[in-house]
């Protein structure tokens, strides 16, 4: 009891109720919704999870990652080869992934924040790994190399292999992201988390506090490399089908940043109103192109209205509507 | 003087319900365009934003033309052609699908690259709707045991083994048989799929040349001046290029600067030599060289008048395979269409897997699907750029202009 009271600590009852109401209607939303709407919402889970795993790293510790598709495409691979070769499911897959994912980005970590490398110089060095990884993966036959990995499509579900419709992928990004939701109330909640936050305020100044950098940097990017990993394993088991050109591509890094710079660096539910937000916007924008019938529109508007969100709301999305709905938490 | 704006709830709610009308807005327009009268809804996905786009543009154009091309050839039927752009990625081009099953459409063609077909396979296999799939080489698609799922593209180990053993046809006709080839490619997906596909089969083939070397390099490669000093340096007497279009003006301007002249540059299923932007920009260099890969046949009767449609319609644009598939993959809908005289799936289906279709576009036999779904009777035909145009020189059935092997210098009076 004492976690969940401190879980919810100062959280306003309209939040809780909010937060209660959004559960049961996404519990329901399969059946309410049509196939079309059920893989829009499924996108906009799957866009909240990475970004609160991005989150972490960047919005919670400050460390600047471009290259997150590294450890999505690393789980992915993993948990697919392990079931496409050994037949090994992916929820045992799934530890493996989260391992390599995880030591991945120890390695990435502690050469970065090692040997001080920060800003531009951090977000160089994610890319560079995530680049050389695809390349390594390009021509790795174990992982179907350039031509990729296809996993056998069932038309029967099968929980146990994670094999089966959109019904039951959705309801796993759902707990994914609701897990990734409270675990990073958690995190912040804790001890660990008001650390990362004074690193990323001021590093040095933390330093000479007595807060553990090094350590905590090094926490925050296996954490958030452990989660990424997790969405890049139900992406792999979602689709199918893994390419090293697209699993580990800049444009999926970027993808992953998006929801949480939109909706709101460092909140909680700044990742779940950016991919709202993204995905709604995108899919509007997809229907008006196909409507004018002028390839290429939505990413000129798509591109016009991030624009316009950061020029107006340069810290997110949800700090202004938090504070519009009189959601913003009580400070002790 | 300062104007505060007061943000009351009601407000706030205001604002968000013009968003949500301002976002939902086209998708009436979507569902009304969807839902207009025809013979039989087809959804036609294709990449055509994105970083595939130049591509899916080039396939949408097949099927801008495709109800005027079965008016000429008196063909019953008229389809109702819906756009979806899946934008290159995987995971658009799946809810694109949900959306258009959703918008009535009862059958999808699609969708150019490998990774987003199986995405919409999956969509067509999990909703019971025919997907006939125009471009998509992976032979995971037709390995996977869909019921829902045709396709009229040849295969990757197909492309390969099609084009190596047309050399060996070239060879003969010309009666020069080069002893050694240098294979270049680009190692991008595509490349070393192709690259490794080669090397695989090319035992199993019996060729009449060893390959010497084998050189990649970066797609977004600036200079291949090594590369091809390389190639050069095995005095191979073939170049086999697997190139993308950039790299393939890169290579074939680097030749010309070094003066390498081998007996042929036969690009064994890739792109590249025989695209429209390659002609503009390589003139006379680009003559003389051959690919071979399925192409349209320029004696159909449909070919002609597909090419004629396409002229008129898109003069400044090159009829390409592109184009031949995308047409071709909405001749079988239609086809399948006649035949089942309904629009339900499994009706569609059954027809679909009975499609024999004499008259065609691409060169090879009647489009027809094994029982994995594959159409087997793709050939590869052998087409030369002659006065900048890619043009079919074998098989002889299909030869709109005679063989010339082995390819003139780079200065020779041939090249105008």
């Amino acid at each position: 009891m004492s976690f969940i009271r401190r879980l919810v600590g100062n959280a306003p009852p309209r939040i809780l109720w909010s937060l209660a109401i959004l559960l049961a209607l996404l519990l329901v939303a399969p059946a309410l919704l049509g196939k079309y709407w059920l893989s829009v919402l499924i996108l906009i889970l799957y866009f909240a999870f990475v970004g609160q795993a991005w989150n972490i790293l960047m919005g919670f510790a400050g460390q600047l990652s471009l290259g997150h598709a590294l450890y999505a495409g690393l789980g992915g691979y993993i948990a697919a080869g392990l079931y496409f070769h050994y037949g090994i499911g992916p929820w045992a897959g799934v530890f493996a992934a989260v391992v390599v994912a995880g030591m991945a980005g120890a390695i990435v970590g502690y050469l970065g924040f090692r040997f001080s490398l920060a800003g531009v110089y951090f977000a160089l060095l994610t890319i560079a790994f995530s680049e050389f990884t695809r390349v390594a993966f390009d021509h790795w036959e174990w992982a179907g190399g350039s031509g990729g990995l296809f996993l056998k499509v069932e038309a029967v579900t099968d929980i146990i292999n994670l094999r089966g419709g959109p019904v039951l992928f959705y309801y796993v990004i759902l707990g994914l992201a609701a897990g990734a939701f409270i675990l990073c109330r958690a995190l912040l909640q804790s001890r660990l988390g008001q650390y990362w936050l004074a690193i990323r305020e001021d590093a040095e100044a933390a330093q000479a506090v007595g807060v553990p950098v090094l350590r905590c940097k090094m926490i925050a990017i296996v954490i958030s490399a452990a989660l990424t990993a997790l969405a890049g394993v139900w992406n792999a088991f979602y689709y199918n089908n893994l390419f090293p050109e697209t699993a580990f591509a800049m444009g999926r890094s970027i993808e992953i940043t998006l929801a949480p710079i939109i909706g709101g660096l460092g909140t909680l539910f700044g990742p779940i109103v950016g991919a709202v937000v993204l995905t709604g916007l995108g899919e509007a924008f997809t229907d008006l192109g196909d409507v004018l019938r002028i390839p290429g529109i939505k990413q000129i508007f798509y591109g016009l209205a991030l624009l316009v969100i950061v020029m107006y709301r340069p810290a997110g999305v949800w700090p202004w509507l938090a504070d519009k709905l009189g959601l913003k938490e009580r400070q002790p | 003087m300062t104007s505060h704006k007061t943000f009351t709830r009601r407000y706030l709610g205001q604002t968000a319900l013009a968003g949500a009308t301002l976002i939902g807005a086209p998708l009436p327009l979507r569902y009304a365009a969807a839902q207009t009268t025809g013979n039989l809804k087809v959804a036609l996905l294709l990449p055509t934003s994105g970083i595939q786009a130049q591509i899916g543009q080039a396939c949408r154009r097949g099927a801008d033309v495709a109800n005027d091309v079965f008016t000429d050839m008196k063909l019953p039927v008229k389809l109702e052609i819906v756009n979806y752009d899946t934008e290159s990625k995987p995971d658009v081009a799946r809810t694109q699908a949900e959306k258009a099953i959703d918008a009535g459409c009862q059958m999808l063609v699609g969708a150019f690259d490998s990774g987003q077909t199986i995405a919409i396979a999956q969509v067509a296999e999990q909703r019971g709707v025919p997907l006939v799939v125009n471009i998509a080489a992976a032979p995971q698609i037709t390995e996977q045991g869909y019921k829902f799922v045709v396709r009229n593209f040849p295969t990757a180990p197909m492309l390969i083994t099609g084009a190596l053993s047309l050399h060996k046809e070239i060879f003969k006709v010309s009666g020069k048989t080069p002893k050694t080839a240098v294979m270049m490619g680009v190692n991008d997906t595509f490349g070393t799929s192709m690259v490794n596909g080669i090397k695989a089969l090319f035992p199993k083939l019996d060729m009449p040349y060893e390959i010497v070397d084998t050189i990649t390099y970066d797609p977004a490669a600036k200079d291949l001046s090594v590369e091809v000093g390389r190639a050069k340096a095995t005095k191979a007497e073939l170049l086999i290029p697997v190139n993308r279009l950039n790299d393939a003006k890169l290579m074939i301007q680097e030749m010309v600067k070094q003066r390498w002249e081998p007996m042929g540059v036969m690009n064994p299923g890739a792109p590249g030599l025989y695209e429209q932007d390659f002609f503009k920009t390589m003139g006379k260099y680009s003559d003389f060289l051959i690919s071979n890969v399925p192409w349209l046949d320029p004696k159909s009767a449909m070919t002609q008048s597909l090419e004629k449609r396409h002229a008129a319609k898109f003069p400044n644009d090159q009829l390409d395979i592109n184009a031949g598939f995308t047409f071709e993959g909405l001749l079988v809908a239609a086809q399948a269409w006649i035949t089942a005289k309904s629009t339900k799936a499994d009706a569609l289906m059954d027809a679909l897997r009975k499609t024999k279709i004499d008259l065609h576009v691409i060169i090879g036999g009647p489009i027809q699907f094994d029982a994995k779904g594959q159409n087997v009777n793709i050939k590869a035909a052998a087409v030369e750029n002659l006065k900048r145009k890619p043009t079919v020189v074998m098989p002889a059935e299909s030869a709109a202009a005679p063989l010339v092997f082995p390819m003139p210098g780079w200065n020779d009076k041939r090249r105008t």
